[in-house]
């Protein structure tokens, strides 16, 4: 019997299959844009989880995960987000057919400075003014003592 | 990880040890996997008595508050005395759990006492009293098409005509052998989530009896101190007291730590949902509104 999840594919006209790997149902969108894929999943009742991003290594810009839940199975499509080191990543926003997604896609845009095209953030409540694109190992690069007289190092001697 | 919530401390570990399973192929013992149940219903019940607590203080129901808060002391000296620890109880590890439950004739008598309390009081004053029914019916409403569009989870949802249990649609540790109901109400206001949290004090209860009673004989743990990641990303979901939590574990083989963990917490998914429910409230029930989805804020901060 042909299951919701096996009919998917073919419905979101991509040639990949599932791939099972670390408890999800992997499948790569292709050419599928993030707001096609979106409608697909509300049109099979599939409810949105989150978006995982990732800080890939050098300039191979971000990856980004959208996790689903289709009838208790965890499902997780990724897109890559590249841009010119002078640009910001960019991805349509799905806020306006799921609501679902607009805290977290604030926060990836808080934190990673991926622009969700379409849509309006609020300011930063509490670092008004600040720049975006602050993760952790932003903050960790921020953290690291001055060399020199007056840097931590030196105090240690 | 235990920090991240300080209520539901056990909920954290649990999935965050899930997920390094996933990446280090271990795979817990029977026995373990029971003793995470009673460890997670325990502290479902623990929070959900905490809530009803909250809550009728917020009511102006105060005589209740002080009840629900020596109920749940009671809970939380069961968790002493399986983890020897009141909030974080450092039980889980990476292939099972760390402490056994060597006398699980006790901890049923200490549940049946706690059932039976909380069934003379918690359960009949939010399911009948006219004071829950006058300051909660028909107040911050949020409908089943709203529910579902905010993508709320847990309690919240479960109010909200949502059916939706991971422990029901996604077993973990021992639930696929558990029998159990998933409480829904289809009023989605304040009611109906008091209603849905009483009746699954009934099912944490339903499922710690049968969960201490079958507990099977073996090992609690793989017994292994030194554990090979692979490369890759694993994920793992469980149903904590305020709804689904998930946790994306990513790790470099050789490497000493993970390079990624992604937290999603119930708190932040059902938090947005708030805006809808106070719509066209007094003032007066917006805290009573708010404090209705179990908020926590050190989950949503994380």
């Amino acid at each position: 019997m042909t299951t919701l999840l096996d009919s998917l594919p073919q419905k979101l006209g991509t040639a990949d299959q599932w791939t099972e790997k670390g408890g999800v149902h992997w499948l790569d969108p292709g050419e599928l844009s993030v707001r096609d894929l979106c409608l697909e999943m509300i049109a099979a009742h599939a409810r949105f989880i989150t978006i995982t991003a990732y800080q890939l290594p050098k300039d191979e810009g971000i990856r980004l995960e959208y996790h689903w839940d289709l009838a208790g199975q965890l499902l997780g499509f990724p897109f890559l987000l590249k841009a010119e080191p002078s640009e910001d990543p960019k991805i349509e926003s799905i806020y306006d057919l799921t609501e679902s997604v607009d805290w977290i896609e604030r926060e990836i845009h808080e934190e990673y400075k991926v622009d969700f095209t379409g849509r309006v953030y609020e300011p930063l409540l509490m670092r008004e003014g600040d720049k975006l694109g602050v993760n952790l190992r932003e903050i960790a690069d921020i953290c690291k003592p001055e060399p020199g007289p007056s840097g931590q190092e030196e105090v240690k001697k | 990880m235990e920090r991240v919530c300080g209520i539901c401390s056990n909920i954290h570990t649990l999935t965050l040890c899930q997920a390094m399973e996933g990446l280090t192929g271990q795979t817990p013992p029977p026995r373990a996997q029971y003793i995470r149940v009673i460890m997670a219903e325990l502290e479902r019940l623990h929070s959900h008595v905490l809530w009803a607590g909250i809550a009728s203080k917020l009511m102006g129901f105060k005589t209740m508050f002080m009840t629900c808060f020596e109920i749940r002391e009671k809970i939380m000296d069961v968790l002493a005395a399986i983890s020897g620890n009141r909030v974080n109880y450092s039980m889980n590890r990476i292939g099972g759990v760390n402490r056994d439950i060597d006398d699980p004739a006790a901890i049923l008598a200490m549940i049946e006492q706690l059932e039976g309390e909380m069934m003379k009081t918690v359960i009949p004053i939010f399911t009948t009293s006219s004071t829950a029914r006058s300051r909660c019916a028909g107040i911050g409403v949020l409908t089943e098409e709203k529910a579902i569009s905010c993508g709320v989870v847990g309690p919240t949802a479960r109010a909200s005509g949502l059916g939706q249990d991971l422990r029901r649609a996604a077993p973990y540790a021992a639930y696929a052998e558990l029998d159990f109901e998933v409480p829904v109400e289809k009023a989605g206001d304040v009611r109906a989530r008091l209603f849905v949290r009483a009746l699954e004090i009934i099912e944490s209860c339903k499922i710690l009896r049968q969960a201490l009673t079958k507990l099977p004989p073996g090992e609690i743990n793989s017994g292994e101190e030194k554990f090979k990641f692979v490369t890759g990303t694993a994920t793992s979901r469980v149903e904590a007291p305020r709804g689904e939590v998930m946790y994306s574990v990513s790790w470099k083989e050789g490497s000493r730590n993970p390079n990624r963990v992604h937290v999603r917490t119930p708190t932040f998914a059902n938090m947005p949902a708030v805006r809808w429910m106070v719509m066209g409230a007094r003032l007066a029930d917006t805290p009573l509104i708010q404090a209705s989805i179990d908020p926590c804020y050190s989950c949503t901060d994380r």
